[in-house]
Formats: structure tokens, C-alpha cells, sequence
């Protein structure tokens, strides 16, 4: 998947590049309006990353031309500007989602795999986890052919982690990703561990779970 | 009391003082001018009386007898006149008693001695006191009646004049004192007065609210752009932590280390949020078009945040019984509002303690929504100072009220909601909403 990162505090653009490189996706960068016009009128991408307060104009009035280059591309809108009628007025315009910063490039990056099963029908065949199976449109873990019910919090929880596999989740970025801006380090973090738990108890009914491991003073890491 | 009613009640009591002073001290200022002006008419009888004897001769007066004396009819005057010793020279006026007919009565005399012919004579000229003070009384009783009257009558002027000076006194206070709220953004033009001192005022006042004025929006620019620039280099931070974290190969020291500082991270932007959510409220940056039942909004509030209950062991109860449809709000700021008193009620309070959810509508009052905790409570000194920003109770080391109840002001200012807070240390706390009459 191409992505084009719009954003012209270069510092962030470049650690949104190296991030989304690790996760195989293949970046261009651009700092201004100007920039990411030409970019994109000789290129195609599939994602858009766009930042509101750029330098030489608003973000939002880039993105009616953007989409005449680029049709199909999805657009996610990034700003500081996090007033509801911005959120609207992108939305409007036809992008995809909408992330305030200060965002986490774990919530980025999960955003665009859903924005991408949802409008790019990426088919995702059923994901091996272990000795289960992940089917992420569906939401369902299965055993062999036994569906496990999981809550809707719990499946969120275990799904974050299997995209992020291989990579050490903190207790907090786990309670920012169910809870958003209404999580609370030190109470939700305890209900993190009470979360997984269950997932662990309801895992090991059917065979065991050596792939979720707990890293201490950290938190939850898949490891595949 | 106001000024005009203190005005007018020392100019009224000085007047009366005044006046009070005259009518007592008249007596005696009639006394003195009459007793002046019975010497004087005595001196002109004597005069008069010494001027006939030079030019017609003591006879005409004594008609051969040794003394002469005459009276009125009524004995209020008497004249006589009679040989005096050769030695004596007497020359006064005083008032002694004189038996005149067998009656004996008070008289203001003249005594004069004087020679006529070679012989000494002693003159005597006398008016009885009582015809002298027969004026007091009356006199006393018209000046007070003039006076009474002329009093009431400059009591009328002084009552309308300094009703018409202190006027815009009053407009001042009215128009720029009285049931003004901050911030002071309606135009109030100047009261017309020609009165200097007034004038100075007003123009003191409206500059003093334009000042204020100033210095807030100059807070609220602050606020909003600090806020707005902080988010920049926290995204920085936070993305550099993720992508290290990210790194397999990392040592395990390192990983707590960096765990630690994205802790503080989160701290940081959660008061940028904060201090954003509130310039924002306060730059009146949210729509109240919303109209949304409270049990709503709580029922909201709970599905976000009841796993927080079972960890205290904590007894939720809401018992809305009148759930009013609260109209022309804005929902996401209501259920900010909900969610941080409600947080609170779950984080202070105490383990298998207990949270009510109660409202009312009493009889010609407002809605009211109340919520109760059984927590640690806050401290008298403190009460007053919990929704202000960054200030921190000294109740234990971590706790502190930080921005969550600066945010319910802000939100309960926005949309006119009156906000109380009972509490009490070790039993717990009551917040009640009490909304705006529909």
C-alpha cells in the first residue's frame, strides 16, 4: 500500500514514515499544500494522510482537488485543530477519519487497516493465532471450526494486539485505544489486566495461549 | 442606604437642628432686643421729659407740689418725679418692684438725677415687665411656624434637586454594576451627566470592564494557542517513544525507562486536552442546539466508565425520578460534565462505598440533578477552591482535583447552570447541578 504523509512539521512526518515503513507500507512525504498536490496529480496512493495547518494554506481546501487525483485513495484527516467543526467540514469533504493529535501511531495504523478491509475489500483470509484463527471483518476467534465468544472490549483488545504482533503494547496505549481520551492510567490499566485474563481464560478452554505474553512493567505483547 | 436618602435625611435633620436651636434660644434673643429697645424708649421718655422742664420750667410737672407722679391707666407705666438729695447722681436703668395703687409690680425703671433751678431732682420712669415680654410667646409660635413651613417648603427643593444630581448615579450603577456578567461583552454607552465626579466614574468603570475584558481574552488567546502549539511537539514525542518501543532489540531497563516517560507524556497531554476543551468552552466554540434527557447522558456516561465500579466494590444508584428534557445544550460537553463528577465520585471515593444519582423539582424552583458520594469528602478550606485550575488539595500525595472540575465550571458557566458543593472529610461529597428555568 502506497501512503502519502501531508504534513509539514518534518520531525512527525518523518516518524509517521518510519513507523508505517515497519509496517510495509511504502511512504512519500510532503510538507506543503503545494508539494502534495504535485505529488499527487503524478502519483497514485491508496492512503492520504493530511495535516489541516499547513504553511502555505488549509489543509481542508487541498482535499477537493486531492480526490481528483486521486478518487479511490482514502483520507485521513491529522490535526491539533480538534473543534468538532473541523472534524465535520473533513468529514464533509469526503475524508475517511479523522485522528486529533496528539494521536498514537499504533491508533493510526490500526484506523487504516479497518479503513482499508472496509473500502479497499482487502479479504483478509482467516489469520492464525496460535492454534486459533482470527477473522478480523467478522470480529470472531475461532478454534477449529468452535466460535469463542468474546466481549466487544476484549475482542478489541486482543485484535490490537494481534496487528501490532510481535511489539510491546503498554497498559496505557491498550486503555487509549478502548477507552479514547476518556482513559484514566490508573484505574483502567488494572481493568486492562482483567481483560486479558478473561481473554486467557477463555482461550485456554480450547488450547493454550504461550502467544500472549505478559512483559512486566510494560504490559502485553503477541508474539507470533 | 442610598446616598439621596442620606442626603436628604442630613439635610432635613440639620435644618431641624437648626430651627430647634432658633426657637429655643428666642426667649432670649427677644428678651435682649426688647429689653435694648425699652432702654432706648425709656432714654427718648427722659429726653423728651428733660426737654419740656428746660423749655417750659419743672412746674409744668410739679404744679407747686414737692413731687410729681403719673400712670397709665393699666399701671404698665408710670412716670414721677420728685426732689432728690444734693449729693446723689444717679443714672440707671434696672428693674425692681414699685407698689403703685396698692398693687406691687415688676418694672424695668429709669433713674435719672438732675439739676434744674439749683436743685437736684430724681426722675423715674417705669414699664412693667409684663408689657415688655407680652410678644414672646406669640412671637415664639409664629417663628416656628414660618420656619416649620419654610422648611418643608426648601425640603421639597432640596429633596427633587438631589434626586435630579444623584440620577445618573444611579444609571451608572444600573447600567454597568448591576446584573452585569463577565465577561462584559454588551456595549453599555456612557450615562449623560454633567456632573464631573460622575463622569470620571463611568468613564473609570468602562474602562476598568474594558481592561478586564482585555486581560481575559488575553488568557484565553494564551490559553488556546499554548495549548494548540503543545500538541505539535507532544505528537513528536509520543510517535519517537512508539517507534522505540518498537524496537525488539531493546534492552529491558530501556523499555521500562521509556514506559515511564510516556506515562509523564500522557499526562501532558492530558492537561493540553484539558486547558484546550476549556479555551474552547470558554471561546464558545460548541453549539447548544441539543435537547437530551439527562438519564441519557448518564446512561452514556456509565457504559464508559462502570468497570470503574467494580474494583472499589462500589454501589451505583440513579434514581431520576422527574428526568426533565434539558433543552438548547451541548451533548458532548453534558456528558464531559456527567463523566468528570461522576469519575470523581468513583476515584475519592471509598472501597464498597456508594454513589446516588438523585433529581428534583421542587414547586416553583429548578431542576435539580445531585450527585452523592459516601468518599473521602474535601476539606473545608478547600471547598472554595476546587474548580479553580492546577490547584491541588493537600489531601494525600497524589490526589489532586487537577483540571477535571475546572472543565464541569466551564461547562456549567456555558450553559448557565448553577453548580454547589457540600462536603464533608471522611463521609463524602455532594455536587448539585441546578439547571436554568426553561
Amino acid at each position: 500500500m502506497k501512503v502519502l504523509i501531508v504534513e509539514d512539521e518534518k520531525t512527525l512526518a518523518y516518524e509517521m514514515e518510519d513507523f508505517l515503513k515497519k509496517a510495509f507500507y511504502i511512504c512519500d512525504l510532503a510538507h506543503t499544500i503545494k508539494d502534495g498536490l504535485e505529488k499527487m496529480e503524478i502519483n497514485s496512493y491508496d492512503f492520504i494522510l493530511l495535516d489541516l495547518g499547513l504553511p502555505d494554506g488549509d489543509g481542508l481546501s487541498l482535499l477537493p482537488k486531492a480526490k481528483k487525483y486521486n478518487p479511490d485513495a482514502a483520507y485521513i484527516i491529522l490535526t491539533a485543530r480538534g473543534n468538532l467543526e473541523d472534524r465535520i467540514a473533513g468529514l464533509d469533504l469526503g475524508a475517511d477519519d479523522y485522528l486529533p493529535k496528539p494521536f498514537s501511531l499504533l491508533e493510526l495504523q490500526s484506523r487504516m487497516q479497518a479503513i482499508a478491509r472496509r473500502k479497499f475489500n482487502v479479504k483478509e483470509e482467516l489469520l492464525p493465532l496460535g492454534d486459533f484463527n482470527v477473522d478480523l471483518q467478522k470480529r470472531l476467534i475461532l478454534f477449529k471450526e468452535n466460535q469463542i465468544e468474546l466481549s466487544r472490549k476484549e475482542f478489541d483488545l486482543l485484535s490490537y494486539l494481534f496487528l501490532h504482533n510481535n511489539r510491546v503494547l503498554t497498559r496505557m496505549q491498550l486503555s487509549e485505544h478502548i477507552w479514547g481520551t476518556f482513559a484514566d492510567d490508573d484505574y483502567d490499566s488494572n481493568y486492562i489486566d482483567a481483560h486479558i485474563k478473561n481473554i486467557r481464560k477463555k482461550l485456554n478452554a480450547w488450547a493454550p495461549t504461550d502467544f500472549l505474553e505478559t512483559v512486566r512493567g510494560v504490559g502485553y505483547r503477541i508474539k507470533k | 442606604m442610598k446616598l439621596s436618602s442620606k442626603l436628604i435625611l442630613f439635610i432635613t435633620s440639620s435644618k431641624l437642628a437648626v430651627v430647634l436651636l432658633f426657637v429655643i434660644s428666642l426667649p432670649f434673643l427677644v428678651d435682649s432686643i426688647v429689653s435694648e429697645y425699652t432702654n432706648y424708649s425709656l432714654r427718648r421718655q427722659q429726653a423728651k421729659v428733660i426737654n419740656i422742664i428746660h423749655k417750659n420750667g419743672i412746674d409744668h410737672y410739679l404744679q407747686g407740689d414737692d413731687s410729681y407722679g403719673s400712670y397709665t391707666m393699666l399701671k404698665e407705666e408710670y412716670i414721677a418725679l420728685e426732689p432728690a438729695a444734693a449729693k446723689s447722681l444717679i443714672d440707671t436703668i434696672k428693674t425692681a418692684q414699685r407698689v403703685v395703687e396698692r398693687d406691687t409690680l415688676n418694672y424695668r425703671i429709669l433713674m435719672h438725677t438732675f439739676n434744674f433751678g439749683s436743685k437736684n431732682y430724681l426722675l423715674e420712669i417705669g414699664k412693667t415687665t409684663a408689657s415688655i415680654n407680652q410678644y414672646n410667646k406669640p412671637l415664639q409660635r409664629i417663628a416656628l411656624y414660618v420656619l416649620m413651613g419654610l422648611i418643608a417648603l426648601t425640603l421639597l427643593f432640596d429633596l427633587i434637586f438631589t434626586r435630579a444630581l444623584i440620577r445618573p448615579l444611579g444609571k451608572i450603577i444600573k447600567s454597568k454594576l448591576i446584573n452585569r456578567k463577565f465577561p462584559f461583552k454588551d456595549y453599555s454607552p456612557p450615562v449623560p451627566t454633567s456632573t464631573q465626579d460622575f463622569k470620571y466614574l463611568d468613564e473609570s468603570l468602562i474602562q476598568l470592564m474594558d481592561q478586564i475584558n482585555e486581560a481575559f481574552e488575553k488568557e484565553r488567546e494564551f490559553t488556546a494557542n499554548a495549548s494548540h502549539e503543545l500538541m505539535t511537539p507532544i505528537s513528536i514525542l509520543q510517535n519517537k517513544m512508539e517507534n522505540l518501543l518498537g524496537d525488539e532489540q531493546l534492552p529491558e531497563n530501556v523499555v521500562l525507562r521509556i514506559v515511564e516517560m510516556m506515562k509523564t507524556l500522557s499526562r501532558l497531554k492530558k492537561i493540553s486536552n484539558s486547558l484546550l476543551l476549556i479555551s474552547r468552552i470558554e471561546n464558545q466554540q460548541f453549539v447548544k442546539s441539543a435537547h437530551v434527557k439527562p438519564s441519557k447522558i448518564i446512561h452514556e456516561v456509565m457504559e464508559e466508565i462502570s468497570h470503574r465500579l467494580s474494583e472499589k466494590e462500589l454501589e451505583m444508584d440513579i434514581r431520576l425520578k422527574e428526568d426533565r428534557l434539558l433543552k438548547d445544550v451541548n451533548q458532548d460537553l453534558l456528558f464531559q460534565l456527567f463523566y468528570n463528577l461522576i469519575n470523581n465520585a468513583i476515584k475519592y471515593n471509598v472501597n464498597q462505598g456508594s454513589i446516588l444519582i438523585t433529581d428534583e423539582f421542587p414547586e416553583g424552583k429548578n431542576y435539580v440533578i445531585t450527585i452523592q458520594d459516601t468518599g473521602i469528602g474535601i476539606a473545608e478550606e478547600d471547598l472554595d477552591f476546587i474548580f479553580d485550575r492546577f490547584r491541588k488539595a493537600n489531601l494525600t500525595e497524589n490526589v489532586g482535583y487537577g483540571l477535571g472540575l475546572s472543565i464541569v465550571k466551564s461547562i456549567t458557566l456555558y450553559h448557565g447552570i448553577e453548580i454547589r458543593v457540600k462536603s464533608k472529610v471522611n463521609e463524602g461529597t455532594t455536587f448539585s447541578l441546578i439547571f436554568p428555568a426553561l
